[in-house]
């Protein structure tokens, strides 16, 4: 049976058949087109301190900001670039791009106020309309800058804030202050340092104590231009008690040279707060996207990071919890799709620093015609968190010989009294599975479909239902004419 | 019973300097912040790095570690800012005859 059309319920249902010759409609129809360049202004190429300083005084910014930023660029420049996790990363040409590209004066409040090709390019991408039909808020970032931002009234009459970064720091000083690289300093790493100096955009959320966010707040990422640097900064901070779910979903257009995408996210889950956090990552293969994401879980709070990476050339990102609070509860949910000439370096990492505290890390990874996919996680129980219990299942499918897959678990317990299980598989899609689904009369690359499809449902089925569907396409496009 | 051991005298160690010194095993980083002087193990507790080699913020009383920017209060030892998670030993500091000592043990 055909998935529902979620953003067109009325919409007659469609044949299997119907539904896949949609899907052949590959990337390069659906997210791959670009507009014409009409910017407010768009940086040179490469990065000076005198790009970090006009980033600084287009945005109006108190004094501190502007100090942080040019330290982080000493940072950056001080740090070699590093020699682990993928060759691919010797081909990031931090000369060759474009650090600030703003499209708009300031994000609007209602579409009619975003400038005209751009709301265009956000229709085709189905976000207006998604909004209208199953989200809390909307955040749409274009470049450098947020265009679009809106949050349901009931929400905001509550408290709650879900505005671009670029806002929160305006209105909110005291708040993003306070929490400000508390979770990811910028000498964490070069590329943490890296969007610590040229930070944009990005989404600031603040839910006060005990108000539950029941629909998604949503912030979608478009890259635009050729040789761009997108470096969003996200801060959610979720008061005691409070609930909220973000989602986020990305893609560009497809060049010949490369892009790169450097996000900071940084979650604060105050005691009894839960934060889910869900990436759909479909950049074009021309983006790299080495991403910094951390979070730090207070006494019996949660923080969920559900993580599909199908897009990019080369991703590499280690969503973390550090439970720093009794009975906190750290989930990691990994799915990294690997197609041709695509390194997918996921995983992620739990670090247990009090006692009675739980997690779990499930990741799938995928690799099909010469892709490659690694897992890499760390697990730490930290002294004096007694009673920790943690599970951590990797598991790897491999569609064809030429792809490639690796698993760098690393598991370090410094304490007698806990629990902790790790299992890790790779498999082939066998001949004997698609023998047994071909001789009851499923053709060979619908079967190689339902057995990837099977592969990934403990996740999917984590997602929200619309994100699901829209999953389950994407996967369905990576897999055209993948047997044969 | 705890020993002191002598730093330097208090001239040798003006505001905003921080040196290292030893004792036994221990490597122990001692800090003039705006004139008061505190003393804590001179070790990242995220990955054990030396922290007399950071910046010294004598406003905030913090020393930020070089390596991965964990920000250590000097008072209390404590990080305030990640990856560290874990404090690091604070040591109690003595002023007499001009010159600076610390209580270990």
């Amino acid at each position: 049976m055909a998935a529902p059309d979620i953003l067109n319920p009325q919409a007659p249902a469609l044949t299997e058949n119907e539904e896949l010759a949609l899907i052949n409609a590959d990337y390069e129809q659906r997210y791959g087109f670009h507009d014409a360049e009409n910017y407010l202004y768009k940086a040179p190429k490469g990065l000076t301190r005198e790009i970090v300083e006009k980033i600084s005084e287009f945005k109006s910014e108190p004094r501190w900001m502007r100090d942080f930023r040019l330290k982080a660029l000493e940072h950056f420049l001080a740090r070699p670039q590093p020699t682990w996790g993928s060759p691919l990363l010797a081909e990031v040409d931090y000369d060759n791009i474009h650090y600030f590209v703003r499209a708009s004066e300031k994000p609007g409040r209602s579409w009619d106020d975003v400038p005209e090709d751009v709301k265009r390019t956000f229709d085709r991408l189905g976000i207006p309309e998604a909004e209208r039909k199953f989200l809390s808020g909307v955040g749409a970032q274009y470049e450098s800058e947020v265009v679009y931002h809106q949050i349901r009234e009931d929400l905001e009459k509550q408290g709650v804030v879900f505005m671009d970064m670029d806002s929160g720091l305006r209105e909110h000083e005291d708040i993003v202050r306070e929490y400000w690289a508390t979770v990811i300093p910028p000498n964490d790493n070069k590329l943490a340092a890296l969007n610590s100096a040229v930070w944009s955009g990005g989404s600031f959320v603040y839910v006060p104590a005990g108000v539950h966010v029941e629909m998604p707040l949503q912030a979608y990422f478009r890259i635009n231009t050729e040789n761009m640097g997108q470096f969003e900064r996200t801060l959610i901070v979720a008061e005691p008690g409070s609930y909220v779910h973000y989602v986020e979903g990305c893609t560009a257009p497809t060049y010949s040279s490369s892009s790169l995408h450097s996000a900071v996210v940084e979650l604060i889950a105050r005691p009894g707060a839960r934060i889910r956090y869900t990436t759909v990552q479909n950049w074009s293969t021309n983006v790299f996207n080495l991403v910094t994401k951390r979070a730090v879980a207070h006494e019996d709070a949660t923080v969920e990071w559900v993580d599909c990476n199908l897009g990019s050339r080369l991703t590499m990102k280690y969503p973390s919890v550090y439970l720093l609070g009794e009975r906190a509860h750290g989930e990691i949910l990994s799915i990294a799709f690997a197609g041709k000439g695509q390194h997918q370096d996921a995983g992620g990492k739990i670090i247990h620093a009090a006692p009675d505290t739980s997690s779990n890390i499930f990741a799938k990874s995928i690799s099909k015609d010469g892709g490659r996919g690694s897992y890499r996680g760390l697990l730490e129980i930290a002294k004096g968190a007694h009673g920790a219990r943690s599970k951590v299942v990797c598991d790897a499918l491999l569609l064809d010989e030429h792809s490639r897959s690796d698993t760098y678990p690393t598991i370090r317990i410094s304490e007698d009294d806990v629990n902790v299980g790790h299992e890790a598989t790779v498999s082939k899609v066998g001949e004997d599975q698609l023998f047994y689904l071909m001789s009851h009369g499923i053709p060979e690359d619908e079967a190689s479909k339902l057995i990837v499809n099977g592969f990934i449902e403990p996740i999917t089925k984590e997602l929200p239902m619309e994100y699901a569907v829209e999953m389950n396409r994407l996967i369905e496009l990576q897999m055209e004419g993948s047997i044969g | 019973m705890p020993e002191v051991i002598q730093v330097c005298p208090i001239q040798e160690l003006s505001p905003g300097e921080m040196r290292v010194v030893e004792w036994d095993d221990l490597e122990i980083g001692v800090f003039n912040c705006a004139g008061t002087v505190y003393a804590i193990e001179d070790r990242c507790s995220h990955d054990n790095g030396t922290l007399v080699e950071g910046e010294l913020d004598q406003q905030a009383c913090t020393i930020e570690c070089p390596r991965h920017g964990s920000l250590f209060d000097l008072k209390t030892g404590k990080p305030l800012t990640l990856p560290a998670y874990v404090p690091v030993d604070t040591f109690p500091v003595i002023i007499e005859d001009e010159t600076i000592k610390l209580e270990v043990e």
